[in-house]
């Protein structure tokens, strides 16, 4: 299948980049890992009725960090690009790392304001559950 | 507080007031204009001249519409009816509100119109328990309009209050001071906005103005237009199902974070939210009806389907939640709502309704997208239910704090007792949660054979399904009282009281024929049977009390799966019978059935008595008379047809239900009963009593 291939070579261009980009300035943090591993995936079934395109933006100081997600029935590419989302997601990065540890619940994030959705809020839904435990977030710091 | 509450609502936004239509709400008093469980406003209060105004009618145009004829003065002494005021008030981003004055004297009069506004930005939770906020107000005058703002860090929410007529703003509401001709009249219209934060927290509703309004009419009348129509000799059934439709069309709601499409709310106006159980059951009920509201319920709660383990919010993966909520508390995570995943019935439950639903509409694409969804759900069954290990559905709330104690739809603290009363300790297996455990499994079952071509799967689910079968009817069956055990203990003993959860054992299938006949004699017997339904606990037993909530009154939804399950086993006079009686009730409550009322013998009190709720209309309710309709006729979809076998309760000489949509397009059903004649009226209030049954019966394929 040609989507497949795409997926592959998509996997490969974001792994590459990633490595660049985060090279010498810091160790690859928890919303790092979360995208990269994402992105290794290729497939993820709990995203197997998805079909659309998702972009992260994060607030880091003055710095905006983004993140292109496109889903197509389960099938995940991961990459800087700037496209466009059928939803956009925006929140401060310290938020985005606790989403990626499993420390902080993404609905009740965005009940209170701490995270802003544009678009298709459904993606938000479908994403919380890519995100790990609040139990395994718990036995990692013990 | 002057005389009744009024609410009028459109999804989860509603505003609860008094027959003048003024708000005056404390932390604990339910008035007020509400949005996603958060209160918008606390006060709304019109004097003119200073006075309060009197209640003439308040007139109900539609569930988001209501009209408010008042005049000034005391009310004691009818002094002034020179003037007339009217409040027209549409619900829908807020709400907004038409005040006109008429003067209707020969001189012209100069007034002072007030409207007092303010709000406390109080959460649901808040006001059900009194809490105090931990946030910050904030008012301001912009533009010639009012702004009641709230903040708690990042969480904002504001009121924005405007007028098409200038008027004084100050920070406690607005002054008008027209001049009305004589025979003229004067009229402005207030606006009054709900602001979330994220321009998409919602899909927000554009305008609110005369064209939304007759845009919501119009959806209603589509609504019932494509509804299937009911002939019946007995008027009161065709009023008792219009009200059901419509008051449907009312508990409709479109989960905001996901979805476009409407599943039906748990309750109007405190319960307009996804409730994994309710909207399961009010889904299955309204099946031969509006199977739309089903799939939008597969869709919303597979969405959403747990996918962790997380004991704040009691999930764990493959679990079909409880309840979401969107306002402060749920947001700062001191309520679990965000969803909570509490009960352990809607996730067998969600395997049901998804098989249900493909047998009536055909729909095998529905089936193969939420595979994933159906199929962890039955995998939650034996992985993450069974807390005793010894094969059974339990539940144990892991969040202490705020979680659930009773998982299953009877909610309350005293819901599950021994006969002698005591209580059981935890984790509780009760007896219905292994029944829709059994026929989640047979309809997996049936599921992966035919759709997902996984035989291996169903062949697995049958042997599982017939082995709880089996230990079911062993460990559950009270031998010296013939029923099913109300539950199993954490010693894996039995909670012995009778209790009406037999009666959805039968509709489950979990019952052994054998045992089939004892159950519902049990159900038609005078310690269940009231005459109007079925009680929830048995006459006799250590906590009965026939006005106790889930410990002796009838609920009527309850008392609809019963009907059901008589059906499933072949008792056809006693789901007639038992369906009279729900049906009667109704009639005396003017179409639309309670939450629940007393368990009073028929004969006593000769009218049921409603136990006192907030919630009306309550969608299992409301979806109880058309799942009754469909076990009078005896509708069963079979491959592309629509069997029809009818047992009419004596009294109802016909029965038709028109249009039913389905896999075969749309086809009508015909029962006939036998009635007498000559005291066709007098026998009413013996119906639920007295079973007769009709047998003739058939369908009619639409060209």
């Amino acid at each position: 299948m040609t989507i497949g291939a795409n997926v592959c070579s998509s996997v490969g261009a974001v792994r590459a980049n990633l490595s660049t980009e985060h090279a010498g300035t810091t160790l690859p943090d928890a919303t790092t890992e979360f995208f990269e591993s994402l992105a290794v995936r290729g497939h993820e079934p709990l995203l197997g009725n998805a079909r659309g395109t998702l972009r992260v933006e994060l607030a880091d100081g003055t710095r905006t960090e983004r993140w292109l997600v496109s889903v197509d029935r389960g099938d995940v590419a991961v990459s800087h690009r700037n496209g466009k989302a059928d939803c956009t997601v925006r929140t401060d990065r310290d938020v985005f790392d606790g989403l990626a540890r499993g420390e902080v619940n993404a609905v009740a994030a965005f009940l209170r304001g701490a995270i802003a959705v544009q678009g298709d809020s459904q993606f938000l839904v479908l994403f919380q559950r890519l995100f790990p435990s609040p139990d395994d977030a718990a036995s990692t710091q013990r | 507080m002057s005389g009744a509450l009024v609410q009028i609502l459109d999804g989860n936004t509603f505003v609860v007031s008094d027959d003048r239509g003024d708000m005056e709400a404390s932390l604990t008093d339910p008035t007020g204009l509400f949005s996603f469980d958060t209160r918008f406003l606390s006060r709304w209060v019109l004097t003119i001249d200073g006075q309060r105004l009197n209640s003439l009618s308040t007139d109900d145009v539609h569930y988001f519409e209501t009209r408010f004829f008042l005049v000034p003065g005391t009310g004691t002494v009818y002094v002034d009816s020179k003037l007339s005021v009217i409040r027209r008030r549409a619900v829908g981003n807020g709400f907004q509100e038409q005040l006109t004055i008429l003067n209707h004297d020969e001189e012209p009069v100069e007034l002072t119109v007030r409207i007092d506004a303010g709000c406390d930005f109080a959460d649901l939770f808040e006001v059900k328990d009194a809490l105090q906020k931990k946030g910050t107000y904030d008012i301001r005058i912009e533009n010639g309009g009012l702004v009641l703002g709230y903040q708690r860090e990042t969480f904002i929410r504001a009121t924005r209050i405007s007028s098409s007529v200038a008027g004084s703003v100050d920070k406690n509401g607005i002054t008008f001071e027209p001049r009305i001709e004589p025979h003229g009249a004067w009229t402005t219209t207030l606006d009054v906005v709900t602001v979330l934060p994220g321009e998409n927290y919602v899909r927000r509703k554009q305008g609110m103005n005369g064209s939304r309004a007759a845009s919501m009419e119009k959806g209603l009348h589509r609504w019932l237009a494509d509804a299937p129509r009911v002939e019946c000799d007995w008027d009161s059934l065709r009023t008792t199902y219009r009200r059901s439709l419509v008051d449907l069309a009312a508990l409709r709601f479109s989960p905001p974070i996901a979805g476009r499409h409407s599943l039906p709310a748990a309750g109007l106006p405190w319960f307009m939210t996804m409730f994994g159980r309710d909207s399961i059951f009010t889904s299955l009920q309204a099946l031969p009806f509006t199977p739309e509201l089903a799939a939008t319920t597969l869709q919303a709660l597979g969405s959403w389907q747990g996918t962790r383990v997380d004991d704040f919010r009691d999930e764990d993966p493959g679990r079909i939640l409880h309840e979401m909520r969107y306002g402060e508390l749920p947001a700062f995570e001191e309520r679990p709502h965000s969803p909570y995943f509490g009960t352990a019935d809607a996730t067998p439950l969600y395997v049901v309704l998804l098989d249900e639903y493909e047998r009536w509409t055909g729909d095998t694409h529905l089936v193969r997208a939420l595979e994933r969804e159906a199929r962890a759900a039955l995998n939650w069954i034996d992985e993450y239910a069974d807390l005793l290990g010894n094969g059974y559905i339990a539940y144990s709330r892991r969040n202490q704090e705020t979680g659930l104690e009773n998982q299953c739809w009877k909610d309350s603290w005293d819901s599950i007792s021994y006969r002698d009363g005591r209580l059981p300790g935890f984790p509780r297996a009760t007896c219905e949660l292994q029944g829709y455990a059994y026929d989640a499994k047979m309809r997996g079952a049936r599921l992966a054979r035919e759709i997902w071509k996984d035989p291996e799967f169903a062949d697995r689910l049958e042997r599982e399904a017939a082995d709880l079968k089996r230990r079911f009817n062993r460990d559950f069956w009270v031998a010296d009282g013939k029923y099913f055990a109300l539950a199993l203990d954490e010693n894996g003993d039995q909670v012995d009281a009778l209790s009406s959860n037999i009666g959805h054992l039968l509709w489950s299938g979990i019952v052994d024929k054998s045992k089939a006949k004892a159950i519902a004699q049990h159900l038609l017997g005078p310690r269940l049977f009231s005459g109007w339904g079925v009680r929830t606990l048995a006459e006799g037993e250590g906590r009965y009390n026939p006005i106790g909530y889930h410990v002796g009154t009838v609920w009527p939804f309850d008392t609809s799966f019963i009907a059901w399950g008589l059906r499933r086993y072949g008792f056809k006079d006693e789901a007639a019978q038992i369906a009279a009686g729900i049906l009667d009730a109704a009639e005396c409550f003017g179409g639309r059935l309670p939450e629940a009322f007393g368990g009073y013998e028929r004969s006593v009190t000769r009218y049921p008595v409603q136990y006192p709720t907030a919630c009306s209309p309550q969608a299992w309710s409301t979806g109880a008379p058309l799942l009754l309709l469909r076990t009078m006729l005896g509708l069963q979809p079979i491959d592309d047809h629509l069997i029809v076998d009818p047992a009419l309760p004596v009294g109802i000489g016909h029965l038709e239900v028109l249009d039913i949509p389905g896999r075969w397009g749309r086809v009508d059903a015909f029962g006939r009963g036998r009635v007498d004649v000559e005291t066709s009226r007098a026998i009413r209030p013996q119906l639920g009593a007295a079973p007769r049954v009709a047998r003739n019966g058939r369908t009619r394929q639409h060209a």
